[in-house]
């Protein structure tokens, strides 16, 4: 692509200056130039000025083929069509999740109960019926659309009314979860019920099935895997900070093993060589 | 001893060396000053010497170290300034201003000075104006109504005046950052209320915008007043949710107006998304409701525990719970100003307003003619207390949870084959 380059006039500039010493002081090539310097009456005191300005458009042309470049496939580019534009229309029937409207970029925005996906698809999350409206309080060129609940119903709603919302839930009796189990059992890990005292421990054994877990294998979930210590009943001591004995200790393990470590590596090194 | 004491120590000292010893010329002129400060430090040396040693008795302006200011703090204290700032007042000579030996400072307070002192002048101008306007009777003046207006614009010139006397003044501004302005004078309620607007109201409005509790809880409200909201001595911004067993306690409020004067007020404490599964929808119920309440500019901490059961509180605090799987509650508090009568009968209204749920705020504004001043909001979802909570207030329907309600696509549309071709 040829493209407009700010420093090009100033480039045209230095270029004519330098031909025209050049011509002036060899005059090897018997171009327009010599010709002009020939055509002036003062052929030894020429003003570079006015005899560089007719040359700078010259330069800055395009010329048809230069235009064209690169553009042999243009008629080719025509892809299929995206299936754009609206899916329902004004006051149709729509329930949460439905595609009213798709789009490049945002001609319409959400408005009331709807939402707009990644790519500026405006989505239902109510079920109610379509409304395409403009809400000039909100903004004045935007166009929205929104769901209503009633079919006769008008959108946008007044500023100063409570918003109307629907709950769309249902009351499910509530399942005790099994950490309320673990807080009400006693001191020495078991539970009192009804049919006598049951261990904690076989009561989660029992209660974990291996169910199929992201990557396609059957294993315990994570939660599970990280209260293994608990289930067994293992208990680490807290640690000490105060405790420079036992830090004392772990201290001179580590720099023992890392020594014993060391003169392993050397001897395997030794072995090599020999 | 602290960082910024170990930072600025040897800086302090390299200052007061140069001042002692590389500047005679500096010393001889400014020997009354550093003579002042000196039996000023003479003093308190012998002062202190018969009281308590430092550690014992922490000084807020001076305490640098972090244990000394933790005990300050646990004795309601708390400690002025930046610790860098009182590191550096442990060594300072406490100079007045006037005394202080630099020539461009010492300009620029005249000049304050002179305005200060000009300002007064038109102060003293206006109130003879006012008491002049006052006198005069209403035929003359033009009426009733047009005296009154005019004398509502001369007052407000006249606080305008008084916050200009003073906004320029160092001590003051300095005064108003330590926690130390007099709420009764008018230019220290002006510096509240644009540190409040500059930050602490933005938030609010914005928190109460967009959680939508302006047009679901009431139409309109322009908060005036300041107020915090504290549970378990714990500030909770706006919009912050809290755990339900916190919230079992009343909360303390603090209600700062910047106008003069006393007002009573309404405090009600809403909630606006009770679920109601039957009506696939959402109720209101009221937490708190309380009448009467006196504030004033310098008596701002309001305690919905200690409020008086038989001439303030309709309905005592009730704490709020959310079922599990329900959507978040928001808990909207709501400070209302009474204005005609000002005094609410509080046995009309308690006989009035018995029920708390389906408690409309915009029904008891209008009817009382209230006007919402403040505002603030908190948010309640189901936590590992609220079984428990709801046992001790005894909450109907607590062995539910919500689920969402599975929704069943629209029937499948065949198109007719015959138009894709």
């Amino acid at each position: 692509m040829l493209q407009p380059q700010p420093g090009a006039p100033l480039r045209v500039l230095e270029r004519v200056f330098n031909s025209f010493t050049l011509s002036s002081r060899q005059s090897s090539r018997p171009g327009c130039w010599t010709k002009r310097i020939l055509a002036t009456p003062t052929s030894s005191c020429i003003s570079p000025k006015s005899s560089s300005l007719p040359f700078l458009p010259l330069s800055l042309l395009r010329y048809a083929s230069h235009n064209t470049q690169g553009h042999a496939n243009a008629g080719g580019r025509d892809s299929p069509g995206k299936r754009l534009g609206a899916k329902k229309t004004g006051e149709q029937y729509v329930v949460p999740g439905n595609i009213i409207f798709r789009q490049r970029g945002t001609k319409w925005f959400p408005g009331e109960n709807c939402g707009m996906g990644r790519d500026h698809t405006i989505f239902a999350k109510e079920a109610g019926y379509v409304k395409y409206y403009l809400d000039p309080e909100r903004h004045p060129k935007r166009k929205y659309i929104g769901v209503c609940f009633e079919r006769d119903g008008r959108l946008p709603t007044p500023r100063h009314l409570p918003t109307r919302r629907r709950l769309n839930m249902i009351a499910v009796p509530r399942q005790v979860e099994n950490s309320e189990f673990l807080d009400n059992k006693s001191d020495d890990g078991t539970i009192a019920t009804d049919s006598g005292v049951l261990d904690t421990r076989t009561l989660i054994r029992t209660n974990t099935e291996l169910s199929l877990r992201p990557g396609y294998f059957h294993r315990e979930a994570n939660w599970q895997i990280g209260r293994a210590a608990e289930k067994e009943g293992i208990k680490a001591p807290k640690f000490n900070r105060q405790n420079r004995w036992l830090a004392w200790r772990k201290r001179t393990a580590r720099a023992d093993r890392a020594a014993q470590m060391k003169s392993l590596k050397n001897k395997k090194k030794n072995k090599g060589r020999r | 001893m602290s960082h910024c004491e170990l930072a600025s120590k040897p800086l302090l000292q390299c200052i007061r060396k140069t001042y002692a010893i590389g500047l005679p010329t500096l010393q001889q002129s400014t020997r009354s000053f550093r003579l002042t400060a000196g039996r000023r430090d003479e003093a308190q040396g012998q002062a202190e010497s018969t009281k308590e040693p430092f550690y014992r008795s922490p000084d807020p302006v001076l305490v640098t170290s972090p244990k000394l200011e933790k005990r300050l703090l646990k004795s309601g204290i708390s400690p002025i300034g930046s610790r860098r700032r009182r590191a550096a007042l442990q060594n300072s000579q406490n100079i007045p201003f006037e005394q202080l030996p630099y020539q461009c400072f010492q300009e620029a307070r005249k000049v304050l000075l002179a305005d200060r002192k000009e300002k007064l002048k038109e102060i003293e101008r206006q109130r003879e104006r006012i008491a002049k306007l006052r006198e005069t009777p209403a035929e003359e003046a033009g009426g009733e109504r047009p005296k009154q207006s005019r004398l509502k614009t001369f007052e407000n010139d006249l606080e305008r005046l008084k916050i200009l006397a003073d906004v320029n003044d160092p001590l003051v501004k300095k005064r108003f950052e330590d926690g130390q302005g007099d709420m009764n004078k008018p230019i220290y309620r002006y510096l509240w209320d644009k540190k409040w607007r500059e930050y602490r109201r933005l938030i609010l409005v914005q928190r109460i915008t967009q959680m939508k509790v302006l047009p679901d809880v009431l139409p309109h409200c322009d908060p005036v007043v300041d107020v915090k909201l504290y549970f378990g001595g714990k500030n909770i911004q706006p919009g912050q949710f809290v755990d339900s067993r916190v919230s079992v306690t009343p909360p303390k409020l603090t209600i700062q107006p910047f106008q003069r004067g006393e007002k009573l007020v309404t405090i009600a404490v809403i909630d606006s998304d009770v679920p109601n599964v039957d009506a696939n929808g959402f109720d209101y119920k009221c937490h708190f409701l309380a009448i009467n309440v006196p504030i004033s500019p310098t008596n701002i901490r309001v305690d919905l525990s200690k409020l008086s059961d038989d001439s303030q509180v309709i309905l005592p605090w009730l704490p709020p719970v959310s079922l599990k799987g329900s959507p978040y509650h928001r808990l909207s508090l709501f400070i209302m100003e009474q204005r005609n009568p000002q005094l609410l009968e509080f046995a009309s209204v308690k006989e009035n307003e018995v029920n708390r749920e389906n408690l409309l705020l915009r029904d008891i504004k209008s009817k009382y003619n209230l006007k919402p001043i403040g505002a603030h909001l908190f948010r309640n979802k189901w936590d590992d207390g609220t079984t428990e909570i709801m046992d001790q207030i005894g909450f109907q329907g607590a062995d539910v949870e919500l689920r969402r309600k599975r929704v069943e696509p629209l029937p499948y549309k065949r198109r007719n084959p015959a138009s894709f071709r």
